[in-house]
């Protein structure tokens, strides 16, 4: 029999997520097509982010790619990524995460029995809201819907903001509504959960990054046979590749066709503007650098210089 | 006497996680609205709670016969038929909570190794999911009740139609209220 | 193999009287065993995932809960005084004004059980009292609870948009006039049916009684103020306005109308009693009333009913996700769907056959879960066809809409069972003459397109989109 990879995400095909996971597949039945399989089910169809980890700990799923925030279960230092200005742009999150460092940090989770096998675009966050924000002082005294996360947390409250916590399936109409201010997503997310049309303001701060790690479990991955294994990183590296250039793409198509949309208005901030939301933002890095690692933020810091 | 404490016991554990849940998602509204802010947590345990109301109350609604089903087949049948049905049809049930308990069982197993907790709430997730293990061991026990009734001849089959009438006492009670003149 | 396993299973276990719950996990569970290699503790975390995974599923206990209280309570009964007031005197009238209630809930809730709940434990009992048939009674709410998807907003409209890229918004407004328009259907159906089956109608009592029966109800009417304003006013999301509608229930209950709970036999003003007193007296009695509510039994009572119902609900969703679970990995829905395209179709043949899919699948899984696992399979088909997106979304909503009413899984039948307290076979044939209603207005949205299209166009144009 082959060896069966169900390949479970919570996103359409046509996204640079979903289009990643379809070429793997392609890539894998044309060099271990008899050996071994791909099931791709994409849309939670099989689980949420939120259970996949469990149950590819269950042996039930092997390879999921979930937002870098959900492994905070798992390992404080893979919250780095959720440091806000921390990556100037998607090249330097690139070179970090080619780096040793950042390959490194791919290993974080063996203990608990999970290993990484690499990064994937989503893309860098801006910020929506009911009214526009230009200087940190416009966010003071609003409400921000965020990911479960510690940083993102500490990130809204440095902003003298609230941060709330809802599901996604509500999400849409506390914005509506205007029960929410606001969210940070990048811009495809924003556009394909169609955020754009309920948020009249869209700040183009690229303050933080929303990017996915692709996982698997320790039991399968060193289970494998050697030539198998290799065969497969092999065609996951390229179909990852595949995937990030997708969504540089997509990112910049996203942004133009919500700004064409003419239902939202997109901010751009001067730089003078822009270093009064860093420096509003910064102390967050402190907060966490004992959880991370100064020597960590300082080489992702560093990524920035090219 | 015994008795009757559990089952005391169980309604005030089942009404007091709907009151909780209820009350949860009013404080958050509250303090959104009211105060600007949330709780981080209010979400996890809102769900998990949720959760728990669903998965312990499903053995009490067995008892008061509650969960519907289509008798209409089995009513085709003599009463000595029809516990024969209700048997088979208890014993598969049994069945259902047997697979789903063990699959929970190995489940807990596998995230009390791993000792990972939940994403806001600083408790281990075999602890907040054992319910799965609990709420399957509780129906089975109820299963077993309600079998050895139907041997006993006590009862014909899952709905117990003297206490599912009970639920129509909110109509009833109405009914005589308003036709008070 | 895998599929006639499953639903031969399904219908089984059902046919023995297994609890519908029971039978939708059994099946599952034994299909999975025996054609896939899954484990049986995924399963158990997929079941633990449905019953805590789905934060919007909990407006139903909450409404469930609020509806609880306000029936017990004199608040239904004042409720059902000032609507009887109103519209008592036309033929069918109470019927027609419990439509006019699902269309205004269906406008604050975007789910359609939740609409069956809000709105049919306040009036199916209060109809049945006026003297229409309970299985009249059931029926119209059954199925005017179906408005809660079409109805913006809506859950079923968010999914459809997050998995094809079509507005949301547009979605929306797309709704808008075929819900109204299904609404005043099923109000003219009410009146006809009133006609011919001489359903009661009343002697008009006078402005002054419906004045007065205004002021009693008012506490009742003010709920529903709460729920619209509190949703409107960007104060909650729907969920959490059926949470404080709940808590509203117990207060005007309880301390409002002081219909039942601790202070049951003490008035707001005992006879003779000055202001400066009565205030005294209240500001002490009032919060004892609140811990002593928890201890009280017709309070407790109240809630232990709404959680019986609610968990009863709640655990047929969760089995019925793990039916819809076993279906989504044995790819069922998928080589259905792929056979369909195959056949090349012409656009109007096209949609018939989507129409029958989506009857079908309406039959066994939960609304959220077809659209997820369809929409990107049958959507590009339909571009490719010209059929309008934003038309084909409302097909595929009012398709959603039959599916809650058509056993064995169909969410409404198993809410209005629940309340009241009727077997499913019962509630089944309530509901059979207007799923027929039903049916027609399908044809009519699926080949009238300027019915769904109208209105987002204009809104579009009217803004400067296009
Ligand atoms: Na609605
Ligand atoms: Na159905």
């Amino acid at each position: 029999d082959p060896i069966v990879i169900k390949f479970a995400h919570v996103v359409a095909e046509n996204t640079p997520k979903g289009l990643m996971a379809d070429r793997f597949k392609e890539l894998v039945a044309e060099r271990l097509g008899d050996k071994v399989v791909v099931e791709v089910y994409p849309n939670s169809q099989l689980f949420g982010d939120d259970k996949v980890l469990e149950v590819m700990q269950l042996g039930d799923v092997q390879l999921a790619a979930p937002a870098l925030s959900k492994f905070s279960r798992y390992t404080d230092v893979l919250a780095l990524y959720d440091l806000p200005f921390l990556f100037e742009d998607l090249h330097a999150v690139d070179r970090f995460q080619q780096s040793e460092a950042g390959q490194g940090l791919l290993k974080s989770m063996e203990k608990k029995g999970l290993i990484g096998l690499g990064y994937l675009h989503n893309g860098m966050k801006q910020l929506s809201s009911s009214q526009p924000l230009r200087v940190p002082e416009d966010a003071k005294g609003l409400k921000f819907r965020i990911m479960a996360s510690e940083v993102l947390e500490a990130q809204f409250e440095a902003l003298d903001a609230a941060p709330i916590k809802k599901p996604f399936s509500e999400v849409f109409t506390l914005l509506q509504t205007k029960a929410i201010d606001g969210q940070e997503n990048t811009w495809s997310n924003m556009y394909s959960k169609k955020f754009f049309e309920v948020q009249p303001y869209i700040t183009e701060s690229n303050h933080g990054l929303l990017d996915y790690l692709v996982v698997t479990s320790t039991e399968f991955w060193n289970g494998l046979p050697d030539d198998v294994r290799d065969t497969l990183k092999a065609a996951l590296d390229e179909s990852i590749a595949y995937g990030n250039r997708i969504a540089y793409d997509k990112e910049a198509e996203d942004r133009q066709a919500i700004i064409d949309s003419k239902r939202t208005e997109v901010i751009e901030l001067t730089p003078e503007e822009r270093a009064q939301w860093v420096q509003a933002m910064r102390p967050v890095w402190k907060q966490f650098e004992d959880e991370i690692g100064a020597d960590l933020i300082d080489a992702a810091y560093a990524a920035n210089q090219e | 006497m015994f008795l009757r404490i559990i089952d005391k016991t169980e309604e005030a554990i089942i009404s007091l996680l709907l009151v909780a849940i209820t009350l949860l998602v009013f404080a958050e509204v509250v303090l959104r609205f009211g105060f600007g802010t949330g709780v981080s947590w209010g979400q996890e345990a809102t769900l998990h709670l949720a959760g728990w109301f669903v998965l312990f109350g499903a053995s009490y609604g067995l008892k008061t016969g509650a969960h519907i089903g289509v008798d209409a087949f089995v009513q085709l049948f003599a009463p000595l038929g029809q516990r024969l049905i209700s048997a088979l049809a208890i014993l598969l049930s049994l069945g259902y909570c047997g697979l789903l308990g063990y699959g929970a069982w190995v489940y807990l197993h596998k995230m009390y190794r791993i000792g990972i907790e939940l994403e806001d709430i600083p408790l281990q997730a075999w602890i907040a999911h054992s319910i799965l293990l609990i709420g399957m061991v509780l129906l089975s026990l109820r299963l077993l009740v309600l079998l050895w009734d139907v041997a006993t001849g006590k009862t014909t089959g899952f709905r117990r139609t003297d206490e599912a009438r009970e639920s129509l006492h909110l109509a009833e009670e109405i009914k005589r209220e308003v036709s008070k003149p | 193999m895998t599929t006639a396993t499953l639903f031969l299973l399904l219908f089984g276990c059902m046919l023995l009287g297994m609890p519908i719950a029971l039978a939708l996990g059994f099946s599952s569970i034994v299909t999975i065993l025996l054609f896939s290699n899954d484990s049986l503790a995924s399963i158990a975390l997929k079941l633990f995932e449905a019953v805590s995974g789905h934060y919007t599923l909990l407006a139903i206990p909450f409404f469930i809960l609020a509806s609880s209280f306000l029936s017990t309570g004199g608040v239904a009964k004042r409720l059902i005084r000032f609507a009887t007031g109103v519209v008592g005197h036309i033929r069918g009238g109470l019927a027609m004004a419990s439509v006019l209630a699902c269309m205004l809930f269906a406008a604050v809730s975007g789910s359609s059980p939740a609409t069956v709940a809000a709105i049919g434990s306040l009036v199916i009992v209060g109809m049945v009292k006026a003297g229409y048939p309970k299985q009249f009674a059931a029926g119209v709410i059954t199925n005017a609870g179906t408005l809660g998807i079409l109805i913006p907003p809506s859950i079923v409209m968010l999914v459809y948009a997050a998995a094809t890229e079509v507005s949301a918004a547009r979605m929306f407004m797309a709704g808008f006039v075929p819900g109204i328009l299904l609404g005043l259907l099923l109000m003219v159906a009410v009146y006809i049916v009133a006609r011919v089956k001489k359903l009661p109608a009343l002697p008009w009592p006078g402005l002054r009684e419906v004045l007065s029966a205004a002021f009693s109800a008012s506490g009742g009417i003010l709920l529903i103020v709460i729920v619209l304003g509190s949703i409107y006013g960007g104060v909650a999301s729907p969920t959490e306005a059926a949470a404080v509608s709940a808590v509203y229930a117990f207060l005007i209950a309880v301390i409002g109308y002081r219909d039942m709970g601790p202070l049951k036999t003490i008035p707001w003003r005992r006879p003779g009693e000055g202001f400066g007193r009565l205030l005294l007296r209240n500001a002490w009695q009032v919060p004892l009333a609140l811990p002593q509510s928890f201890t009280h039994p017709e309070v407790r009572k109240v809630v232990l009913d709404a959680a019986k119902v609610s968990i009863m609900l709640l655990f047929i969703i969760a089995n019925a996700m793990l039916f819809a679970h076993v279906l989504t990995t044995e790819r069922i829905p998928h080589q259905i769907a792929e056979t369909i395209v195959q056949w090349g179709l012409s656009p109007w043949m096209f949609l018939i056959v989507v129409n029958i899919l989506l009857l079908i699948a309406g039959n066994f899984m939960e609304p959220s879960a077809i659209l997820l696992i369809m929409a990107p399979i049958l959507f590009p088909i339909a571009m490719q066809l010209g059929i309008d997106p934003v038309h084909f979304g409302i097909i595929m909503v009012v398709n959603m809409e039959i599916g809650m009413l058509t056993p064995p899984v169909g969410l409404n039948l198993f809410v209005t069972a629940g309340i009241t307290g009727e077997t499913l076979g019962w509630v089944i044939r309530s509901v059979l003459p207007w799923i027929l209603l039903l049916l027609g207005f399908l044809m009519l949205v699926t080949y009238v397109p300027q019915l769904s299209l109208f209105l987002p166009e204009y809104l579009d144009q009217l803004k400067g989109y296009r």
